[in-house]
C-alpha cells in the first residue's frame, strides 16, 4: 500500500465513522462554538505521530517496513470493522423478517379461530333450528288434535276415548317416524357389520384353503424323515490319540480285506 | 437305500449283534434297541386284515403268534440258509425272514434318509461263506456300506482288550470262545459249541416235566423263568414259579431245577477254555487265564462268572473271569466302535 492509498483509506474511514449534525441541533444542546479539524490535518497528524514513534525506536529500512506493516494492519482492522457492521445489519434484517412472519402467522391463526367459532355457532343454530322446526311440527299436530277435539266438544261433548285415540295417533305418528329413522340407522350398522363379517369369512376361507393345500403337500411328501441325526457329520476313522492306534489300524485293514474278498466272491 | 435323495447330512454308524435269540443294535445317534430274533407273517388274509401288517417282529410277533406263521431265521448262531440252489420253500422263507429281521434292526436304529449309513454286523464266528453273503445281501438294501466281523472279536474290541484276552460269548444257539492276541483271530483261536441258552431251556423244560407233574408250559415261558431266576452256585432266593395245572395257576419251587439246568453251561465252557489256553504260547497262558471275558445274553445267569472261576481253579490251576457290564449290547457296542474306527476309504470301496 502506498502512502497516498493509506491517506485516502484513512480519509474514507473517518468519514464513515463520523456523523452529521446541524448547527441548530448543536445550539439546542448548548454548543455555541465548535473547533474544526480537517481530515487532511488528522491524517497528517496520525502519519506524523507514527513516524515520530518509529523514528525514536527504529532506523532506516527497518523503520519503513514496520511503518508499512502497521499501516496495513490499521487498514485491515478498519475493513474488519466494516464487515462486522455489515453482518450486524444482515442479522438485524433477518430478525425483522422473522418477526414479520410471526406476526403474519398470529394474524392467520386469529382468523381461523374466528372462522371456527362462526362455523360452530352456525352448526348450533342449525341444530336449534331443526329441533325448533320439529318441535313446531309436533306442536302444530297437537294443536290440530286439540282443535278437532274442541270442535267435537261443541257437537257431541268431549269423548275421553276419542281424545285418547287422537293423542295416540299423534304419538304413534311421531314414534313411527323415529322408529323408521332408527331402523334405517340400525340396518346401516348391520350392513356394515355383515360386510365386515363377510370380509373376515372370506379371509378365513382363504387361510383355510392355503392350510389345506399345505397339508396336502405335506401328506404327499414321501420323504418325511422320522430319523434321529447321528452325532457325526463326517466319516470318522481312528484318531491319532488312540492308545492302540497302530494295532487297531492293522485290525481294521484285516477286517476290510476279509470283507472285500467276501464281496468279490459274491459278485462273481 | 436306493431312493434316498442326497446323503449330505452326516454319517450314521450302526453296530449290530445278530443273534439266535436277540438282535441288538447300537447307533451313533444314541439309539440302542434289541428285538427277539423271531419274524411272523400273517397266516391268511383274515389275520393280515386284523393285524394290519405284512410282517411282525420280536415280542409283538410272539404275542400274536396264533395268527402268524413264525420263523426263527437263525439257529445255533447261523442263518437257516445253506446257499443250495435247490433249497426248498421253507429255506427260502427263512432267508426272507432273516432279511426282514436285519431290515427291522436297522429301522430300529432310526437312520435319517439324508445320512450315510455304515453298518458293522457281528456275525457268528463259525458262519459259513454262504451265510455271510446272505447277511450282507440282506443288509445292503438298507445301508450304504456294510461289513461283517467276528462276534467275540467285536466284544473284545469294544472294551479295548485286544491282547491276551479270552472272550466267551454265550448266546442262545451257541457259545463262542475266542482268544485275542493283537491280531485278527484265526480258526485255531476260536472254539464254538451249541450248548448255550437254548440248551439250558431244553434242560429246564425236561426237569420241570420230570419233577412237576401236570405243569403246563411253553418254551417261551421257560425262557422267561430262566431270565428271571437263572443262577448257578448258591441261591440268593427260592425260585417259586406259578405254572398252570389243569388251568389253575399252581406254585412250584424250581430252585434246584434252575440251578441244574444253568449248570450245563459250565463244563463245555471249561473244556473250551482249556483247549484255547493249552494251545497258546506258554509264556502268555497265565495272562490269558487271568483275562477271561464273559459276554452275551447267557452271561446274565447269576453266579456264572464265579462258577467258571471256581472250575478254572480246580482244573486249570486258577484264572480270573470278568463279566462285561452290558451283556445284551456288548457285541453291538463293539461293532459300533469298529464302524467308527474304520477309515473312510474302506467304507467307500465296499459301497
Amino acid at each position: 500500500m502506498t502512502v497516498a492509498d493509506f491517506k485516502q483509506t484513512l480519509k474514507d474511514t473517518l468519514r464513515q465513522m463520523s456523523y452529521r449534525t446541524s448547527l441548530d441541533s448543536l445550539k439546542k444542546k448548548g454548543v455555541s462554538q465548535v473547533s474544526i479539524l480537517g481530515l487532511d490535518r488528522i491524517i497528517a497528524l496520525v502519519d506524523a505521530a507514527v513516524h515520530k514513534s518509529l523514528r525514536s525506536r527504529l532506523h532506516g529500512v527497518e523503520r519503513e517496513a514496520v511503518a508499512g506493516a502497521t499501516k496495513d494492519e490499521f487498514v485491515r482492522l478498519l475493513r474488519s470493522n466494516e464487515d462486522l457492521q455489515r453482518q450486524k445489519s444482515e442479522v438485524e434484517q433477518q430478525k425483522e423478517r422473522a418477526e414479520d412472519e410471526i406476526d403474519q402467522l398470529r394474524r392467520e391463526l386469529g382468523n381461523q379461530q374466528r372462522e371456527l367459532e362462526v362455523k360452530l355457532e352456525q352448526s348450533a343454530l342449525s341444530v336449534a333450528n331443526r329441533y325448533q322446526g320439529e318441535n313446531a311440527a309436533i306442536a302444530a299436530k297437537v294443536a290440530d288434535v286439540m282443535k278437532a277435539l274442541a270442535s267435537q266438544k261443541g257437537e257431541q261433548g268431549l269423548s275421553l276415548s276419542l281424545a285418547e285415540e287422537k293423542v295416540m295417533e299423534l304419538v304413534m305418528d311421531v314414534i313411527t317416524g323415529e322408529r323408521k329413522a332408527a331402523d334405517e340407522a340400525r340396518r346401516a350398522l348391520q350392513d356394515r357389520e355383515v360386510d365386515l363379517l363377510q370380509r373376515r369369512i372370506g379371509k378365513l376361507n382363504e387361510t383355510l384353503g392355503h392350510t389345506e393345500r399345505r397339508l396336502q403337500e405335506v401328506a404327499a411328501m414321501k420323504n418325511l424323515d422320522g430319523g434321529i441325526s447321528s452325532i457325526y457329520r463326517e466319516v470318522q476313522g481312528l484318531g491319532g490319540e488312540d492308545d492302540f492306534v497302530a494295532k487297531k489300524k492293522e485290525l481294521m485293514a484285516e477286517i476290510f480285506k476279509a470283507n472285500l474278498a467276501l464281496q468279490k466272491k459274491r459278485t462273481q | 437305500m436306493t431312493d434316498s435323495p442326497k446323503k449330505d447330512h452326516g454319517v450314521l454308524y450302526i453296530g449290530m449283534d445278530l443273534g439266535t435269540s436277540r438282535t441288538s443294535v447300537s447307533a451313533s445317534n444314541g439309539v440302542r434297541e434289541t428285538v427277539y430274533s423271531v419274524v411272523g407273517y400273517p397266516k391268511d388274509v383274515v389275520s393280515k386284515k386284523l393285524l394290519k401288517k405284512d410282517v411282525l417282529f420280536g415280542k409283538e410277533a410272539q404275542e400274536k403268534r396264533l395268527s402268524l406263521k413264525m420263523y426263527k431265521p437263525l439257529e445255533k448262531g447261523v442263518l437257516k440258509y445253506t446257499g443250495d440252489a435247490k433249497m426248498d420253500a421253507e429255506a427260502k422263507q427263512n432267508l426272507k425272514a432273516a432279511q426282514d429281521l436285519i431290515g427291522e434292526a436297522i429301522r430300529l436304529a432310526k437312520p435319517r434318509q439324508d445320512e450315510l449309513v455304515y453298518c458293522v454286523i457281528g456275525a457268528p464266528a463259525e458262519a459259513s461263506v454262504k451265510n455271510r453273503e446272505a447277511i450282507i445281501e440282506a443288509a445292503r438294501s438298507h445301508v450304504d456300506s456294510v461289513m461283517l466281523c467276528s462276534e467275540p472279536f467285536s466284544v473284545a474290541y469294544g472294551l479295548d482288550w485286544l491282547e491276551d484276552v479270552l472272550v466267551i460269548d454265550i448266546g442262545a444257539g451257541t457259545t463262542d470262545l475266542c482268544r485275542m492276541h493283537g491280531t485278527m483271530p484265526e480258526e485255531q483261536d476260536q472254539v464254538m459249541f451249541d450248548i448255550a441258552g437254548d440248551a439250558v431251556d431244553v434242560e429246564l423244560a425236561r426237569l420241570i416235566e420230570q419233577d412237576c407233574p401236570g405243569a403246563q408250559f411253553t418254551i417261551q415261558m421257560i425262557k422267561d423263568i430262566k431270565e428271571r431266576y437263572g443262577y448257578v452256585g448258591d441261591p440268593a432266593e427260592r425260585c417259586i414259579v406259578e405254572l398252570p395245572v389243569d388251568g389253575k395257576p399252581t406254585p412250584f419251587d424250581l430252585t434246584t431245577q434252575i440251578k441244574t439246568a444253568c449248570s450245563v453251561l459250565i463244563d463245555p465252557i471249561l473244556k473250551g477254555i482249556h483247549q484255547l489256553v493249552s494251545s497258546f504260547d506258554p509264556e502268555f497262558q497265565t495272562k490269558l487265564k487271568n483275562r477271561v471275558l464273559l459276554a452275551g445274553g447267557g452271561s446274565m445267569v447269576k453266579g456264572l462268572d464265579s462258577a467258571v472261576e471256581k472250575a478254572m481253579r480246580e482244573r486249570l490251576g486258577g484264572g480270573k473271569v470278568i463279566r462285561i457290564e452290558e451283556p445284551v449290547y456288548g457285541g453291538a457296542n463293539g461293532a459300533l466302535k469298529i464302524a467308527h474306527d474304520m477309515p473312510a476309504e474302506f467304507w467307500e470301496q465296499l459301497k
